[in-house]
Order: C-alpha cells, then sequence, then structure tokens
C-alpha cells in the first residue's frame, strides 16, 4: 500500500512515464502475488 | 526523411484538433469521476470499518488495492493534461493501467463471490442495498472496463482536455485529488494497523495487530 501511495506521489510530481510505469507494475505483481499467497484453499465448485 | 515529417504533422494535427471541444473536457471530467467514485466506495469502507466495526479480510484489502491501482491511472492521465504533455499513446497508457488492474480486481472479487456461492452461506460481512462489498466491487470493476472501452473507442477525439490554469475547475481537480491521495493514505495507515507486526492480514481479522501487539493483548 506504501507502494501505491509512493506512485500517486510521483504521478503528482510529474515523475518520468517510465518510473511510474515500472513501479506501477510492480505494484500489480505484488499484489497478484499477495492474491495468490491467500487464496490457500480449493473452492468444490462445479458449473 | 521528408516523408516521416509529413506524417508527424499530420499526427500534430489530429490530435490538436482531437484535443478542442467538448469531448475532450468530458473525457478530462469523466476521469475525476473515476476518481471521485473510487474515493466514495473507499470512504464507505472506511465507515463501515470504523463505525459499524466491520474488520476487512485479506480479500478485502486485495479489491482496494485494485481499485488504488486502477485509478492511478485516471490519475496519470489527469495529471499529463493538467500538465499539457498528454500524448495519444500517454492515455493509451493510462488506460490501459485502469483496465489491467480492473481485470486484477475483479478476479479477487471473483473469488471472494465464489467462495460464498453456496446455498446456506451467508456471506462475510453485513450486506449493503442487498449485496455484499465484494459484490458491489465486482460491478465498480465492471464500470471501469465499461468505461475504458468506451473512451478508446472515443479515440482520438476525446483526450481530455485540462481547463486553463488558474481556473476555479482547475482548483476542483487539484481538490479531487488530494482527496484521493488522502485516501491512500489512510489506507496506509489502515493496512499499518491492521497488520501490526505480521506484515500479512489474518484470513479473519477481529481487531487491530498493532494495537493488540504494543499492548501485549
Amino acid at each position: 500500500m506504501i507502494l501505491l501511495l509512493v506512485i500517486g506521489l510521483l504521478i503528482w510530481r510529474g515523475a518520468s512515464r517510465g518510473s511510474v510505469l515500472a513501479l506501477w507494475v510492480v505494484g500489480l505483481v505484488l499484489m497478484v502475488g499477495l492474491f495468490k499467497y491467500h487464496v490457500t484453499s480449493h473452492l468444490d465448485l462445479s458449473f | 526523411m521528408a516523408e516521416i515529417v509529413v506524417n508527424e504533422t499530420v499526427v500534430g494535427e489530429d490530435a490538436s484538433s482531437a484535443r478542442s471541444g467538448v469531448w475532450g473536457t468530458l473525457a478530462f471530467w469523466g476521469l475525476h469521476g473515476w476518481v471521485v467514485a473510487y474515493c466514495f466506495v473507499m470512504l464507505s469502507a472506511f465507515f463501515i470499518q470504523f463505525v459499524e466495526g466491520e474488520f476487512p479480510c485479506p480479500l478485502c484489502m486485495l479489491q482496494r488495492y485494485g481499485m488504488i491501482l486502477s485509478t492511478l491511472g485516471a490519475l496519470y492521465v489527469i495529471m499529463q493534461a493538467r500538465r499539457g504533455t498528454l500524448t495519444t499513446a500517454g492515455y493509451a497508457q493510462g488506460l490501459g493501467m485502469g483496465l489491467i488492474a480492473s481485470i486484477a480486481g475483479s478476479s479477487v472479487s471473483v473469488r471472494q463471490i465464489l467462495l460464498h456461492i453456496k446455498p446456506g452461506d451467508s456471506g462475510y460481512g453485513a450486506p449493503v442495498l442487498g449485496l455484499h462489498l465484494y459484490t458491489w466491487a465486482f460491478i465498480t470493476f465492471v464500470i471501469v472496463m465499461l468505461y475504458v472501452g468506451l473512451m478508446l473507442m472515443l479515440m482520438p477525439r476525446g483526450i481530455p482536455v485540462a481547463p486553463p490554469v488558474g481556473a476555479a475547475a482547475r482548483g476542483l481537480s487539484t481538490a479531487i485529488i488530494w482527496v484521493f491521495l488522502g485516501v491512500i493514505a489512510a489506507n496506509v495507515i489502515a493496512i499499518i494497523f491492521l497488520e501490526g507486526f505480521a506484515g500479512v492480514l489474518p484470513d479473519d481479522p477481529e481487531g487491530y495487530n498493532l494495537i493488540d501487539q504494543l499492548t501485549g493483548r
């Protein structure tokens, strides 16, 4: 979450596109990683 | 070489004509609507958390991440439009950020919906207007996806145009941006209190870990 605040402030300050996009991708990867970490149970569903 | 210059001129004229008119203004304020809507959603989540005493689970927090990551795409475009440096590529990058984050966030929402989809399961937390918060989150992510699709269809006519420096509307834009940054900061503080020194949220949080750890409870 701190990273998201840093990205927001960087966008506000007008940081370079490369740094904003790179940090945003890192934030997305961390989010997906946290999702994978917290998803531990198998859903017993069938459609 | 001359051909390249001609092509650049054509692109430049296309872009400058796209920056005039009502579409650019609508697109600029549409992005602010995106920011305001997610600020409202996250402030409502804070109301439920602090006033009604319902603590967010890890999947709830991940959906907030998705909302913030998505809204950073809108902020990215707004700030470039305000500086007058927004290009078609920059606009597409911002919309892409919003779209990808919405897909990621909606995946978390779908997971949580499926966790509680079986008959007899009362779901996590109290419903709001008949739907649980994760279902509302999924709806908001779908709305963002539709919005991004619509804005891409309007390209290049709908490239956002900011009001001139000194205009009252620009002050409103600044206020909305600061509210959004404040909402992110509030989430940072909330997650620190919720996680404590553990670094991750428990599956079913029942209090603020940091306070419990500091007071030895």
